[in-house]
C-alpha cells in the first residue's frame, strides 16, 4: 500500500510556520496536485514527503510506516525539480543512469530501463549531448526520464513544467499523464498553475498560507469551493465575491435584494450567521436587457473581447462584477439586468470565509470520484 | 552615437591596460636581457634590451656553483606538498561549510576568515619554536608543515560551491548517494576550474615564499630558489647581479608555465567569485 498519510504535520523555520497542522491522505496510485500561490507551503510539503525537509511536529506515514526519521534515500522516492537539476557535466545518458549505476543496479537492467525511458520520452539521438546542448523541453524530458528509470513507488514533481512555453507545456502534461498511466506510482505534483492542476490531477489539494484549504476532484474544487480563497483561486477570471446579508428569505447585497429559493434559505438558517459572502462565477452571470423577478440591475462599465466570448464588467451598487458571455448584451454605459442562477450560487460565512455548504438538491448533482479513489 | 561613445571608452581602457602591462613587463624583460649579458656589458648598457655580446656564462655559473637541481627540487617538493594539502583541506572544509548543517557553522566560518587578518609576523615565532622542537629545522618539511591549510582556498571554493544549485545534491541524496561520492562525481567536476586556480595560487605563493624558508633552512643543500636568489643580491654579492638575473629567470619558468597552461581557469575563478554570493 503505497499511500502517504499526513497526521498533524507542522513545519516551521524558527518562528515562521510554513505548514500548519496538515492532515491528508494521498492514495496509492493517484495523482494528487498541490496547488496554491507562491509561499503557501506546497513545495515544503512535497519536500517533506521526499525527506529533504525534516518535519517539525506530527507524523508522516508512507506505505504504512512512519518515515519521520527515514533518510530521503531510503524512502523510495523519485523527484523532478523545477530547474530539472541535471548534472551539467554529464551527458543525457549519464544523467539518466547515474543513480542506478551508483546503486549498482545490474548492467543489463540499466540498459533496458534506459532504452525504455529514451523511447517513451522521445530522447533518441540525444543520448550523448550535454544538458546545455538541449532545449528546455528536452531537458525537462531528461529530468523525467531520470526519475522514471528509478521505478520508485512515489513520484514527486516540483513545478516541472513552469519553465516551458505554453505549447510545450501542453505536450509535456500529456506525456506525464501517459507515464503515470503506465507505472501507476503515487504521484504528487506541485504547481501554481490551475489549468495544469485541473488537467493532471485526480484530486487537487489547495493550500493557502500553510493551511490545507480543500482536497477534492477538479470538478468539485471548481463547482463547490470550500472557501473564499479556493473560489477565487480557481477559475479565470476569478469568481465574483461580494459581501451579502441574509434576512427572512432574502439576500441583500450592494443595495439590492433578491428572494432566495427555499433550499438556500434553509441552509443559511442552519449555519447560524447572517453575515455572508456571495459568490458567482463570471460564466454563471446571465445578462439580459429585460428586468425579471430574480435579477438585479447594474451598469456595463467596460467590455473585453476574447474572440469567442466577451468579458463584461458590470457595476452593481459599488462593486464591479465580471460576466463572461457569448450572447447579446446592452452597450457600454447602459443598464443591464443580471439573473442569478441559484444552482450555481456560492455562499460563504464572512467570519471564517468558509463555504456554508450546498443544498442537498445541488449536491445530488455533484460528480462522484472515480471508483479507484472513492472515499 | 552610443556605439561610438562605447568604443571611445574602450579605446581609453585599452590604452590604460597597455600601459599597465608594459609596467609589469619591464622587470621581466630587464631580468631576461641582463641574464644574457656579461657583467661588463650589464653595467655599461643596463637598459639595452638586446645584449651586445650574448653569453650563457651566468647560467653556467649557477649550475656550477650551486646545487641548483637540488634547490629547484626542494622548492618544487615544498610547493607541491603545500598545494596538495591546502587544496584537499580547502575542498573538504568548503564542502562541509556549504552542504552540511550544524550548529555554529557561521561562527566557525567567521573564525576561519578572521585568521586571514592575523599577520605572519605574529605566528612566525611560535611556528619557529614548534618546528625547532619537533626537529624539523633546516628541513624542507619544516617549511611545508605549518602551511597545510589555507583560508583563502576555503573561501574561494565555498563561493564556487555555493554557485551550484542545491537541487543537484538533492537529486543525488534521493538516489541514496553518499557525500564522498557526491563530492567526487558531482561537486568536483563542477568546481574544477576553481580548484585548479586556487591550487595554482597556492603553488605560486609557496614557490615565491621567502621569509619563512629563511628562518628554517640553513644549509645550501636545503635552500629554496628564493634563498638562492638572495645570495646574489646581498650586499657582498652586489657585483653578481647578472647571475641573480639568471637565477630569477630560472625561478620564473615553472610558475609561468603553470600560469600559461591554466590561465583561463584563474581568470574565471576571480571573475566569478565576486558575483556569486
Amino acid at each position: 500500500m503505497n499511500n502517504i498519510v499526513f497526521e498533524n504535520v507542522c513545519k516551521s523555520y524558527g518562528k515562521n510556520t510554513i505548514v500548519k497542522d496538515l492532515n491528508m491522505e494521498i492514495k496509492e496510485g493517484e495523482r494528487l496536485i498541490l496547488l496554491g500561490p507562491s509561499g503557501c507551503g506546497k513545495s515544503t510539503t512535497l519536500r517533506m514527503i521526499a525527506g529533504l525537509e525534516k518535519i517539525t511536529s506530527g507524523s508522516l506515514h508512507m506505505g504504512g510506516r512512519c518515515v519521520n526519521e527515514v533518510e530521503c534515500g531510503d524512502r523510495g522516492v523519485s523527484m523532478v525539480f523545477q530547474n530539472y537539476a541535471l548534472f551539467p557535466h554529464m551527458t543525457v545518458r549519464e544523467n539518466i543512469i547515474y543513480g542506478l549505476k551508483a546503486n549498482k543496479v545490474d548492467k543489463n537492467e540499466i540498459e533496458t530501463r534506459l532504452k525504455d525511458a529514451i523511447k517513451m520520452l522521445e530522447l533518441g539521438g540525444l543520448e550523448d549531448r550535454k544538458p546545455k546542448e538541449l532545449s528546455g523541453g528536452q531537458r525537462q524530458r531528461v529530468a523525467l526520464a531520470r526519475a522514471v528509470v528509478k521505478k520508485s513507488d512515489y513520484f514527486l514533481l516540483d513545478e516541472p513544467l513552469s519553465n516551458l512555453d505554453a505549447q510545450l507545456r501542453l505536450r509535456a502534461r500529456k506525456n506525464l499523464v501517459n507515464i503515470h498511466e503506465i507505472y501507476h506510482q503515487t504521484l504528487v505534483y506541485v504547481t501554481h498553475d490551475q489549468i495544469e492542476a485541473m488537467t493532471v490531477g485526480n484530486r487537487v489539494a489547495i493550500m493557502y498560507q500553510g493551511n490545507m484549504e480543500m482536497v477534492d476532484t477538479p470538478s468539485n474544487v471548481y463547482n463547490h469551493p470550500a472557501s473564499v480563497f479556493c473560489a477565487k483561486f480557481i477559475g479565470s477570471p476569478s469568481m465574483n465575491i461580494s459581501e451579502a446579508a441574509y434576512d427572512a428569505g432574502r439576500l441583500y447585497f450592494q443595495g439590492k435584494e433578491i428572494a432566495l429559493p427555499d433550499m438556500w434559505s434553509r441552509l443559511i438558517a442552519e449555519c447560524g450567521t447572517k453575515e455572508l459572502y456571495m459568490g458567482l462565477r463570471p460564466e454563471h452571470m446571465i445578462l439580459s436587457a429585460k428586468k425579471t423577478e430574480d435579477s438585479v440591475e447594474g451598469v456595463i462599465k467596460y467590455v473585453e473581447d476574447y474572440g469567442n466570448s466577451y468579458g463584461v464588467y458590470v457595476e452593481i451598487g459599488n462593486e464591479e462584477f465580471i460576466a463572461i458571455t457569448s450572447g447579446n448584451f446592452p452597450m457600454q454605459g447602459e443598464k443591464v439586468y443580471v439573473k442569478i442562477d441559484f444552482e450555481k450560487l456560492h455562499i460563504f460565512r464572512r467570519d471564517t470565509e468558509k463555504s456554508i455548504g450546498y443544498p442537498q438538491e445541488i449536491m445530488n448533482l455533484r460528480r462522484t470520484l472515480p471508483d479507484a479513489f472513492a472515499q | 552615437m552610443k556605439i561610438k561613445q562605447k568604443s571611445d571608452r574602450q579605446i581609453g581602457w585599452h590604452i590604460f591596460l597597455i600601459i599597465i602591462v608594459y609596467l609589469m613587463l619591464i622587470p621581466i624583460v630587464f631580468a631576461l636581457s641582463n641574464s644574457f649579458k656579461t657583467t661588463q656589458d650589464a653595467y655599461n648598457t643596463v637598459f639595452e634590451i638586446i645584449p651586445r655580446n650574448p653569453t650563457l656564462e651566468n647560467y653556467i655559473h649557477v649550475f656550477q656553483k650551486l646545487p641548483f637541481a637540488k634547490i629547484t627540487l626542494n622548492t618544487f617538493l615544498i610547493a607541491a606538498t603545500v598545494t596538495i594539502f591546502k587544496t584537499l583541506t580547502s575542498i573538504f572544509a568548503a564542502y562541509s561549510l556549504v552542504y552540511f548543517d550544524y550548529k555554529g557553522k557561521a561562527f566557525l566560518y567567521f573564525m576561519m576568515l578572521s585568521t586571514m587578518f592575523i599577520p605572519f609576523t605574529v605566528t612566525m615565532i611560535p611556528n619557529y619554536l614548534l618546528i625547532s622542537q619537533i626537529g624539523l629545522r633546516d628541513n624542507i618539511w619544516g617549511v611545508a608543515l605549518p602551511q597545510l591549510a589555507d583560508v583563502l582556498g576555503i573561501f574561494l571554493l565555498r563561493q564556487s560551491m555555493r554557485g551550484i544549485p542545491k537541487s543537484l545534491i538533492e537529486v543525488a541524496k534521493l538516489d541514496k548517494i553518499g557525500h564522498m561520492k557526491i563530492m567526487r562525481d558531482i561537486i568536483l567536476p563542477l568546481v574544477r576550474p576553481s580548484v585548479i586556480s586556487t591550487g595554482i595560487i597556492f603553488f605560486i605563493n609557496s614557490w615565491n615564499e621567502y621569509v619563512w624558508p629563511v628562518l628554517i633552512l640553513k644549509t645550501k643543500e636545503n635552500y629554496t630558489l628564493s634563498l638562492a636568489l638572495q645570495m646574489y643580491i646581498s650586499s657582498e654579492g652586489g657585483t653578481d647581479f647578472t647571475i641573480a638575473m639568471a637565477v630569477s629567470v630560472m625561478t620564473m619558468i615553472i610558475p609561468l608555465t603553470l600560469y600559461i597552461i591554466f590561465q583561463r581557469y584563474i581568470i574565471n575563478t576571480f571573475a566569478m567569485s565576486g558575483i556569486k554570493g
